[in-house]
């Protein structure tokens, strides 16, 4: 019985070769875009899952605001270092207790013999417990005394075949350059790793054991930040830990506190903090960021889309089948009157989608291949799929995936035509029971729906998008370049580079476009107290920058009051504070240091579109306490400044020999800020352009049938005189109206939707208009132009021969 | 075999009840060969789906082989349409997509008849209808009068005790009509399967051994046949 089934099956599928093939690749590309967003969560899900042995890992999170974007408390990835010991003594159920952090900055310079230094990202210094806590696995050394020493580093297999062509390198020595100006460590490898098979929270290229992980400062007053992570004996319920950790903290808390000369009251209570210290499994940690969204919040617009896109495949597939189940009626009457149950019925066809859905999953498999290289580099990710190391359950999924899809898309056909009432069938009564109808003119309506609304998505956003890319930033941001590192005053390097050809300032601030902190400050001005944002220039950063000056002055060497009290604020803060502001003073800190405002400049974007410019008070001079962020900020005076570059790297060079040079240009920094709208426009056109033709297939599908169906309708019509045009619009009519439904629902859908969407921006469009009205025009004109297709081939047709085939 | 007790079948419209048939009460022996005749619209063919289970008299006691089928279930009226009834229609309705072999062999696999069985059931009607090498066609390579033979193959080989078949040779040219009705008489002797077809020709009705005229619904001649 089955093998007779797949026979018919298949020789339906031949027979209908045009609509099999719509089918099944209308469903492949849907689910081709699903298996990719299945992918891609699979790998981030699997974060820190690459040993049985991780589950009994722990990372300690701080619940407290030293080094947050607006000075909140967060549950911080950093704790304060004395902690690891306090847990270490407190709480037995802890085996080991590991201190590892990344270390600040772009990276360290390692240098190897006489070699060019290189700059390596990711390297954690970590004290000597490190590999008692994670089971990395030691291709060369001894993971249990690899740390035991200072000065010594582990290395990851891949980081050090790059480094020394080879991972036999135990032994061997290296320098680490840590910062510009650092005499450097010499370095003797213990150990290189294996890369482990799964993505780490903690990834690093190489630990490093300083030994300084090892200490807490001195002096009672001063705190250091690191990573803890402990590692227990067996799995443990961590909100019983939990409670325990609470109370060895506050513990803890008062008695530092009381060393330190304050109260537990004063530093909680009074400021309403409150205390925290908790675990959180290693792997929950990739998925909970302190302070930025976490991954699957960030990918739920494409999550949403990549469903769309396959609601919409699959609605293809159950309309096709259900149009073409009027010429299996038939064959579904005799069996009954053979004698075959309905639920056998109902199982051959549901065996028929598992076919057709089970070749549109090898299509899939086969562009998912195909596609996925794109796919990764377009979303930074390391993507697999055969060569995956969780090859398992991704196959488990596709298998629960193809179950689905076959019962979603083959379900209500397979019901519809084992419903067929014989009698009616084999009095060849088949229009009567062509059933479904309704049905799938609400599913012809929802598919238009889905397209429209992509297609007005993608107007919108490409009228958003071009208006951040052309917006004035209220700077100037080319011939400008960033190099990444401290500024001293009267730095020598500094001096040097302000002597070459082409350079026309040189100067450094916490707020450039791709690298900006922020530290909140309170004013008092006017006797009222106000929340302002703080930034540390050099007497050339404004000029560099190319602000506007909108009133008073920015600052100047002539002026000897602008490294004493002068500051210079944006309009943003000007704003806030009310008018004629130049030569007002205000007061601020806890010494009531009077600053002076000599210039008001209009606002410059140096952050992504999302975020509103800050209110903002600039300064050059160390009054109240300044910042510094690795900023040195180049200004030449020609587009040719390629050569003025290698003039500083050269003079980087004679400095600096060990640590090289980096930087990036701020046009760089600002398009990799428009980047995130950008990619996601991409996917939206992608996945419109792939669901409008999708829903056209479905329609044309569709409209075949419908043509077919009537064609005896037609012929009775044209012989009564009907012309071919009035044949054409009569068949158009019920599809256009379906069509006009779809855009007066997707109107206010859209609407909302891409007004969410343009919300996120502090800086954007009006709503416009025109993308609504394209979008209508568009899908109507496709529309008609697919069914008249079908319609006039219908019309057209001798109506003689169909009333005789009939 | 079959006992029929006041059947009456109406369709309401509007509040409107536009009788089909009315008062039919018959019975029908085991081994008897019945033609149904009567003008077009009178209800033969309501009364041939109302015998075949594929429609409900909406009044009236029906027993087929003892058992009364208007409380039947639905499973139980499959198991008897599997068993002992072959249905032969005017229109032929062979499955499209299936080869003559694989029309004749869907009964028996709804009745679970093994492998081997099934093999040489089939290659036993080919046989007998002469058609073997006609068995991996399909039905639109095969004449009208071919495809009623495999029609009439696929009802015979679930050896059915009940033939029911409604104007099977409508469509067919008189030769081939000729040959049908000789086929159905053998299999009504020979066999003793129980044959009720619905026919218009005169001569067609003198193959079996009573005739029933059905008019407006209501039976009004029963007569047999001496042949
Ligand atoms: N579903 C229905 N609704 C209303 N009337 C019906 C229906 N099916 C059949 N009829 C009517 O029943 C009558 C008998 O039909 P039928 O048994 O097919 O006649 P025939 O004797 O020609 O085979 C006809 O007049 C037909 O119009
Ligand atoms: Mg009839």
């Amino acid at each position: 019985m089955f093998k007779l089934n797949l026979k018919i099956a298949l020789r339906n599928l031949f027979k209908n070769k045009g609509y099999a093939a719509i089918n099944i690749g209308g469903l492949a590309i849907g689910l081709t875009a699903f298996v990719l967003l299945l992918l891609f969560v699979n790998h981030e899900a699997n974060y820190d899952k690459w040993s049985p042995e991780l589950k009994n890992v722990y990372q300690v999170r701080e619940y407290h605001d030293f080094f947050t974007p607006d000075n909140k408390q967060y549950w911080q990835q950093i704790n304060e270092s004395r902690i690891a010991g306090v847990l270490k003594e407190k709480v037995p159920q802890f085996k080991y207790v590991t201190k590892a952090s990344r270390g600040w900055g772009d990276g360290y310079s390692i240098k190897i013999d006489r070699n060019a230094p290189v700059i390596v990202k990711d390297i954690v210094d970590a004290d000597s417990l490190f590999f008692k806590v994670f089971p990395y696995q030691f291709i060369n050394g001894d993971g249990s005394t690899a740390m035991n020493e200072p000065n010594t580093i582990v290395l990851k297999q891949s980081v050090a075949i790059q480094l020394f062509g080879t991972d036999k390198v135990v032994g061997k020595q290296l320098k680490l350059v840590r910062w510009r100006s650092d005499e450097g460590n010499l370095m003797t490898i213990t150990g290189v790793v294996k890369n482990p098979s799964a993505s780490e929270s903690l990834a690093f290229t190489a630990v490093i054991h300083t030994g300084e992980r090892e200490k807490d400062p001195d002096q009672i007053s001063s705190s250091n930040y690191t990573g803890i992570y402990a590692k227990t004996e067996k799995q443990i319920d961590t909100n019983v830990l939990n409670k325990t950790l609470l109370n060895v903290y506050t513990d803890y808390k008062k008695a530092l506190l009381k060393a330190r000369g304050e109260t537990f009251n004063d530093f909680y209570k009074a400021k309403s903090r409150k205390p925290g210290l908790k675990v959180l499994p290693l792997s929950e940690v990739y998925s909970n960021p302190s302070f930025s969204e976490n991954w699957l919040d960030k990918i739920k617009p494409i999550i949403a889309l990549s469903i769309f896109l396959l609601i919409i495949s699959v609605i293809n597939f159950v309309n096709l089948a259900t149009a073409q189940s009027v010429q299996r009626a038939k064959e579904v009457g005799v069996k009954k009157v053979l004698g075959a149950y309905k639920k056998q019925l109902v199982l051959q066809f549901l065996i028929e989608s598992a076919i057709q859905t089970l070749s549109a999953l090898f299509i899939t498999i086969i562009l998912v291949e195909l596609l996925l290289p794109s796919f990764s580099s377009h979303f930074d990710v390391q993507l697999s799929f055969w060569h995956s190391n969780h090859l398992l359950p991704i196959i488990a999924q596709l298998f629960g995936l193809f179950v689905f899809i076959t019962l979603l898309a083959g379900f209500y056909p397979a019901i519809i035509l084992a419903k067929y009432n014989p009698v009616k069938v084999l009095k060849g009564n088949y229009e009567s029971s062509f059933k479904g109808m309704a049905l799938r003119n609400g599913l012809v309506v929802l598919q238009f729906i889905i397209a429209v609304t992509f297609i007005i998505g993608i107007g919108v956003m490409y009228k958003q998008n071009s208006y951040m890319a052309n917006k004035d930033l209220g700077f100037d941001r080319d011939k400008l370049i960033n190099i990444s590192t401290n500024y001293d005053t009267d730095d020598p390097f500094v001096e040097s580079v302000k002597r070459i050809a082409g350079v026309k300032y040189v100067a450094t601030t916490t707020q450039v476009m791709g690298n900006t902190f922020n530290t909140p400050r309170e004013l008092t001005f006017n006797n009222q107290k106000f929340d302002i944002n703080a930034v540390t220039v050099t007497m050339d950063a404004l000029p560099a920058l190319g602000v506007k000056v909108i009133s008073g002055r920015i600052f100047a060497k002539e002026y000897a009051q602008d490294t004493i009290n002068s500051v210079v604020i944006n309009q943003a803060a000007a704003n806030l504070l009310g008018k004629n502001l130049v030569g007002k003073t205000f007061t601020s800190g806890s010494n009531k240091d009077v600053f002076q405002i000599v210039g008001v400049i209009k606002n410059y974007n140096n952050e992504s579109f999302e975020k509103a410019v800050l209110p903002t008070i600039y300064k050059v001079t160390h009054l109240g306490g300044s910042s510094n962020t690795n900023n040195l900020l180049v200004r030449f005076d020609n587009d040719h400044y390629q050569s003025a570059i290698k003039t500083i790297e050269a003079e980087w060079k004679k400095v600096y020999p060990d640590f090289p040079m980096m930087y990036t240009s701020v046009e760089d920094s600002f398009q990799k800020e428009l980047k995130p709208s950008l990619r996601l426009m991409q996917i939206v056109v992608l996945f419109s352009v792939i669901s409008v033709i999708l829903s056209l297939l479905g329609l044309f599908a569709l409209s075949t049938f419908m043509a077919k169906r009537r064609t005896k309708e037609i012929a009775i019509r044209k012989i009564l005189g009907a012309s071919n045009l009035e044949l054409i619009n009569m068949l158009n009519r019920s599809f256009l109206i379906l069509v006009i439904i779809a855009n007066l629902i997707s109107w206010p859908i859209a609407f909302i939707l891409t007004r969410k969407w343009l919300e996120g921006f502090a800086y954007r469009i009006e709503m416009p208009f025109w993308p609504f009205a394209i979008a209508t025009l568009t899908s109507v004109i496709i529309a008609i132009l697919t069914v008249s297709l079908q319609a006039r081939k219908a019309a057209v047709n001798n109506p003689v021969d169909a009333l005789k085939y009939e | 075999m079959i006992e029929l007790k006041n059947i009456e079948k109406y369709y309401a419209n509007k509040g409107v009840k536009s009788y089909i048939l009315r008062h039919v009460t018959t019975s029908i022996k085991q081994g008897e060969f019945i033609s149904i005749m009567g003008p077009s619209g009178a209800g033969k063919s309501t009364l041939l789906n109302i015998l075949g289970m594929l429609e409900e008299p909406t009044y009236g006691e029906y027993h087929f082989m003892g058992e009364d089928v208007t409380a039947m279930n639905e499973r139980k009226r499959i198991e008897l349409y599997r068993n002992h009834i072959g249905f032969v229609f005017q229109a032929y309705h062979l499955i499209d997509e299936m080869t003559v072999a694989e029309n004749i062999e869907a009964p028996l696999l709804y009745k679970k008849i093994p492998g081997a069985e099934r093999k040489s059931r089939i290659a036993d009607v080919l046989d007998r209808f002469n058609m073997v090498a006609k068995k991996d066609l399909f039905p639109n390579q095969l004449s009208g009068g071919q495809q009623q033979l495999v029609g009439i193959a696929r009802a015979l080989v679930a050896q059915p005790s009940i033939i029911l078949a409604d104007e099977p040779t409508g469509n067919l040219q008189s030769a081939q009509a000729e040959q049908i009705m000789d086929l159905f008489k053998k299999l009504n002797e020979e066999e003793g399967i129980t044959i009720l077809q619905v026919t218009h020709s005169e001569k067609n009705a003198q193959y079996g051994n009573r005739i029933l005229t059905i008019e407006d619904g209501v039976i009004k001649e029963d007569v047999s046949v001496n042949n």
